[in-house]
């Protein structure tokens, strides 16, 4: 592992920061953009790549991907293929009006981007009620409309599980930072000792909870983390508190993976769960 | 847009059924405050109020003017607030909403009719001239309960001011700069602090010190202004659903208890404040060297 590279909105992304596989398209995250490829006949070809944000590069050889780690307290900027929990504000005749981030323009959910929708099926969401959706596309110019979906639009299926309107639960805010680490640690699977990005605190609270009937998830990385603990009976409220307070203090302090057990611990003994 | 961006379903539904259960987002007793930290800038009057992750800025300051003519006694005492975009996105800059409008008129309430700060002591020759105070508020960052905080952080200022020493002198006003005299605190007839409960399902249920997402979950809201005494000098119920007559006078006490919390809190704040002024002062006046 090299060291961390900070980088700053219009620097270059060093070609010996890439990932070296060749097979594979190398895949570019938010932050960072193409600017042109050099025609070369070495093995790794010149890419520049140009940082359109400030954060920390990341680089993942196995996915032959390479991204910005943004600050944590950023404010969220829809970047397509991010899984979001937006919240509807109106409805026209063929689209949800959401909010993805308050204060911003809404953004746009056809009516008939859910799965199996059709003119008669389609579901039929009042003002308030949360969705869970993929961001299809962000515009080009200033001023254009963020678009949601909620199934792939080539198969016309949800293709992840779980996308769709959310019903009952509890949203907690976090940071963009917590979600994206969030996102990751759900995203790869349990190969790491101590968790994906040092986060084994929903690892932990799995494995407590799940004797009261487990809970349910969403993480949105517009920095909302949706939580529904229905299957807990008596104690679906103070188990949903429980997961929010111990994500707040997750997001607040740095904690290590064995302070987060703690807190995990802790918490649950407090909410009396 | 000057709102903030209304709760979902969910939210509003589950922090009505958790209270139901007694159960608070953050964990807290219905009757328990967020953590308040008190801390003070360079200067006399600057200070710094955090309660929970609501957090604002109080600078009082003074300057000598002519009295009003129908008040030729009275220095003039002004609280001026406003909600920048700083504080919460949902605020416009320049623009008043319904928010500021309130919290403006119940600090004007609490701290400036129940005339905690002693207007008369102001005054330095009839009709003449007198000092005018200032508090500017500032909101740094808002997570509900904006009055409560504003008017803990007011009266802290207020006691932690010290104006410049004046006197008359053959019918001329001198005033001592800061360094001549030592200058000298405000006139504080006594020590008054809002306390606002939230109230949900039809006054049934009453919570203190609300952050964002209950306040915006909440049916209607009371607000007591209560001092040290027991002395009641504010009570508003403007909006929302009824609540009952003994929720007012079952929470009074409440509130008697919480201020008298708070003002110690304040209180101890301010001795650490001073006990470091006066240590560093007298280090200051005996190094045998100086600025010359």
């Amino acid at each position: 592992m090299t060291t961390p590279l900070i980088l700053l909105p219009s620097d270059n992304v060093p070609s010996d920061h890439l990932p070296s596989n060749t097979s594979a398209p190398l895949r570019l995250g938010p932050g960072l953009r193409l600017l042109s490829e050099q025609q070369s006949s070495t093995p790794s070809p010149g890419h520049v790549i140009n940082a359109s944000r400030a954060g920390l590069l990341s680089t993942d050889p196995k996915r032959n991907a390479v991204s910005i780690l943004s600050f944590p307290n950023h404010r969220y900027i829809p970047t397509t293929n991010d899984l979001v929990i937006a919240q509807v504000h109106h409805s026209s005749a063929e689209y949800f009006h959401c909010m993805v981030t308050p204060q911003t323009p809404h953004a746009l959910l056809a009516q008939l981007a859910f799965e199996g929708a059709t003119k008669k099926t389609r579901p039929v969401l009042k003002q308030g009620d949360l969705v869970y959706a993929r961001v299809l596309s962000i515009g080009v110019s200033a001023g254009a409309e963020v678009e949601l979906t909620c199934v792939n639009p080539a198969t016309g299926k949800a293709e992840q599980g779980g996308l769709g309107p959310l019903t009952g639960g509890m949203v907690f805010d976090v940071s963009t930072g917590l979600a994206a680490r969030l996102t990751r640690a759900s995203s790869s699977k349990a190969e790491y000792e101590d968790g994906v990005a040092g986060l084994v605190v929903l690892d932990e609270l799995g494995t407590k909870l799940e004797g009261i009937g487990g809970f349910e998830i969403a993480v949105g990385r517009n920095g909302k983390v949706w939580v529904d603990c229905s299957n807990a009976g008596d104690s679906a409220i103070r188990a949903t508190v429980a997961i929010g307070r111990c994500l707040h203090a997750v997001d607040e302090s740095n904690l290590s993976p064995a302070e987060q057990r703690k807190l995990v611990s802790r918490t649950l003994r407090e909410m009396e769960v | 847009m000057n709102k903030e961006a209304p709760l979902s379903i969910a939210e509003r539904d589950f922090i009505l059924n958790a209270l139901r259960e007694g159960v608070r987002l953050d964990g807290r007793q219905p009757d328990e405050l967020r953590p308040l930290n008190v801390s003070f800038g360079d200067e006399y009057g600057h200070v710094k109020v955090q309660l929970g992750k609501t957090s604002l800025i109080v600078r009082i300051s003074s300057e000598v003017t002519k009295p009003r003519d129908d008040r030729p006694f009275d220095g003039p005492f002004t609280i001026a607030m406003e909600l920048t975009s700083m504080g919460s996105p949902a605020w416009s800059d320049g623009r008043q909403g319904d928010l500021e409008q309130y919290v403006t008129h119940v600090l004007d309430r609490v701290i400036r009719h129940s005339n905690a700060l002693d207007t008369e002591s102001l005054c330095i020759l009839k009709g003449v001239s007198c000092w005018s105070i200032r508090a500017d508020v500032h909101v740094i960052d808002y997570d509900g309960n904006l009055i409560d905080a504003a008017c803990i952080a007011i009266m802290t200022g207020l006691q932690h001011f010290r104006r410049p020493d004046a006197v008359v002198k053959d019918g001329q006003v001198v005033v001592y700069g800061l360094d001549e005299r030592e200058p000298v605190p405000l006139n504080i007839t006594h020590k008054p602090l809002s306390i606002t409960f939230q109230t949900f399902d039809e006054g049934k249920l009453v919570i203190l010190d609300a952050n964002r997402k209950e306040e915006q979950a909440s049916e209607g809201d009371v607000v007591i202004g209560i001092n040290n005494a027991g002395d009641v000098c504010f009570l508003s119920k403007f909006s929302g659903a009824p609540v009952d007559a003994i929720v007012f006078v079952s929470k009074s006490s409440v509130a008697l208890e919480k201020v008298k919390e708070i003002n110690g809190i304040i209180d101890k704040a301010l001795q650490s404040d001073l006990a470091k002024r006066t240590e560093k002062g007298l280090a200051e006046e005996s190094k045998a060297e100086n600025d010359r």
